[in-house]
């Protein structure tokens, strides 16, 4: 059966603000470290094709796909944009290597928030134009509105979420690719502003700048390019409605069905039993505890006993966002889900630095799409 | 990665850029029901699905269940049901904002689904989820057919 594996990560960032470089020169840094991980092949002639997730607005162009080519050595080659989520890009990638026509294929995303001047309007822009923008307003609103009503009914609570915060920033202090490494403590949390109530300053990730570049392989080929292939064993996403009024409000619907898909295809039967370590969305505090539910690592409503409990942090039965996660690592638009796959490749290859993790061979990655979207995708990655 | 970096901020350049667009949004044959009743008679309005059963708000001109065509349109009224709510206390450029602006989803009784507005007539520390609340009406003369015409929901009396 032919298999897909990662053979090569580069990674820029990540950062705050970047005003040294432009999204071009993050895109060619992380690229050449990635075609260098990857048995130092070249774009020109070693890989069959490149995939870069991306997104108009945040962009700042209109038809970006074709500002993509250049800095990742792929004009005059096989190149096509997608918009949605970096997972979603790592599922279209695993899904050509899966066809038999591709080999090896080059997969970039990347973030520069610090570029838009008016990112939240960005934000608002998503929101259905008749029933949701006229009533204007910050659009994290939305947050606000779901944290609530999963609190409610899954008896999770605004402390845990504040545990959550301080968990991943501090974990974050260990990473070299975290922009917001900080020793903060629950009080910290709970007595930042109050911004979309139930949620705090500090319980909202904030935007960070970088790019990350993957290089994925076949098993006729990975050998060759790689020491360490880290193979991609499932891969799911789903959508669950674009509409706010009839969405689901606790639970996160559509990372259950994307999990499923994934868990499936990996051939996994317990999640919570055969899943060592997790990287999940945690743009806000509460979306972490809710993705943990979703993904079936722990019962429903018990998301919030496991950070508590110390099973979740480093050391514990299932580390969860050992990168500092969106929290710790910052919001960096569609290479945030890539942030969670990066975190993931090098808990598996042994490479996490003071972060490491003992004894795990089976991560678990998962994105969401942010406000106001009900879409995320899952990746199950294994080291054998 | 380059080979030369820039080590003087003063000699960071940028050039700056604004993206104009303007739209007109149909609202359809569904949301033409939905907004005109607000507007003239004061009722929200839901579409059931004949299929299902279910009675969605706002309408739909087809089902996002079955993926069958609405035709049978509800009035449920103007009253409803607290199902979450938020106190959003900055605005979209993150400064604090004077007054705190109150969001909430109301459910109407048989409907699935909602409406997401504003709540006024209320302390923030007032609101709960389950609390009976009714739309708050703009004048006829100052309606225009948005979603705005409702100006917020009260508790109800
Ligand atoms: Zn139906």
């Amino acid at each position: 059966m032919r298999e897909v594996a990662i053979v090569g990560v580069g990674s820029t960032g990540f950062r705050a603000v970047t005003p040294d470089v432009s999204y071009k020169e993050m895109m060619f840094e992380a690229a050449t470290r990635a075609y260098q991980d990857a048995g130092n092949i070249s774009p020109r002639k070693d890989i069959d094709a490149f995939i870069s997730v991306a997104e108009d607005y945040w962009e700042g162009f209109s038809i970006f796909d074709e500002f993509v080519p250049d800095q990742l050595g792929a004009v005059l080659r096989h190149l096509f944009t997608v918009c949605g989520d970096s997972i979603i890009g790592l599922s279209t990638a695993y899904m050509l290597i899966k066809t038999g026509h591709f080999d090896v294929v080059a997969l970039e995303s990347h973030g520069k928030p610090s570029d838009i001047l008016t990112l939240y309007d960005v934000v608002q822009f998503a929101m259905d134009p008749m029933l949701n923008r006229p009533l204007g307003g910050h659009p994290f609103f939305v947050a606000g509105l779901e944290m609530t009503r999963f609190l409610y009914e899954t008896g999770n609570t605004k402390e845990q979420c504040a545990m959550v915060v301080s968990k991943n920033r501090g974990n974050a202090l260990a990473n070299p690719y975290a922009a917001y490494g900080a020793d903060i403590d629950v009080d910290d949390v709970l007595c930042s502003n109050h911004q979309f109530y139930p949620l705090n300053q500090l319980d909202v990730s904030q935007p960070s700048d970088g790019g990350i570049v993957m290089i994925l392989a076949s098993n006729e080929v990975a050998a060759e390019l790689s020491d360490n292939p880290v193979w991609v064993k499932g891969v799911g996403w789903a959508v669950e409605t674009p509409s706010l009024e009839t969405r689901c409000w606790s639970d996160a619907v559509y990372a259950r069905i994307a999990a499923d898909m994934a868990y499936k295809k990996a051939g996994i039967g317990n999640p919570s039993r055969e899943v060592d370590f997790a990287e999940v969305d945690d743009l806000f505090s509460y979306k972490e505890l809710q993705h943990i539910e979703a993904l079936r690592l722990c019962r429903p409503g018990e998301a919030g006993l496991l950070v508590e409990e110390g099973e979740t942090w480093i050391g514990g039965s299932m580390p969860v966002n050992t990168s500092g996660g969106n929290l710790g690592m910052g919001w960096a638009l569609e290479a945030s889900g890539m942030q969670r796959l990066l975190e993931t490749v090098l808990q598996l290859r042994g490479e996490a630095g003071s972060r490491q993790l003992s004894d795990v061979d089976v991560g678990v990655a998962q994105s969401w799409r942010g406000v106001p979207t009900t879409t995320g995708a899952v990746a199950v990655l294994t080291n054998y | 990665m380059a080979t030369e970096k820039i080590t003087d901020i003063r000699h960071m350049l940028h050039w700056p850029g604004h993206m104009e667009t303007d739209y007109i949004y149909t609202q359809g044959i569904a949301g033409e029901k939905f907004f005109s009743e607000i507007k003239e008679n004061e009722k929200i309005y839901g579409g059931r699905c004949n299929h299902c059963g279910q009675v969605f708000v706002p309408p739909r001109l087809y089902c996002e269940r079955c993926f069958r065509k609405i035709a049978e349109w509800r009035n449920l009224g103007s009253k409803g049901v607290v199902y979450t709510f938020t106190v959003v206390y900055i605005d979209i450029d993150g400064a604090k904002l004077d007054e705190p602006i109150m969001y909430a989803l109301i459910t109407f009784d048989g409907a699935e689904g909602g409406l997401i507005h504003r709540l006024g007539e209320i302390k923030p520390h007032e609101v709960q989820i389950g609390m009976p609340v009714e739309a708050v009406f703009r004048p006829q003369a100052e309606r225009t057919g948005s979603i705005n015409d409702i100006r917020y929901f009260k508790p109800q009396s």
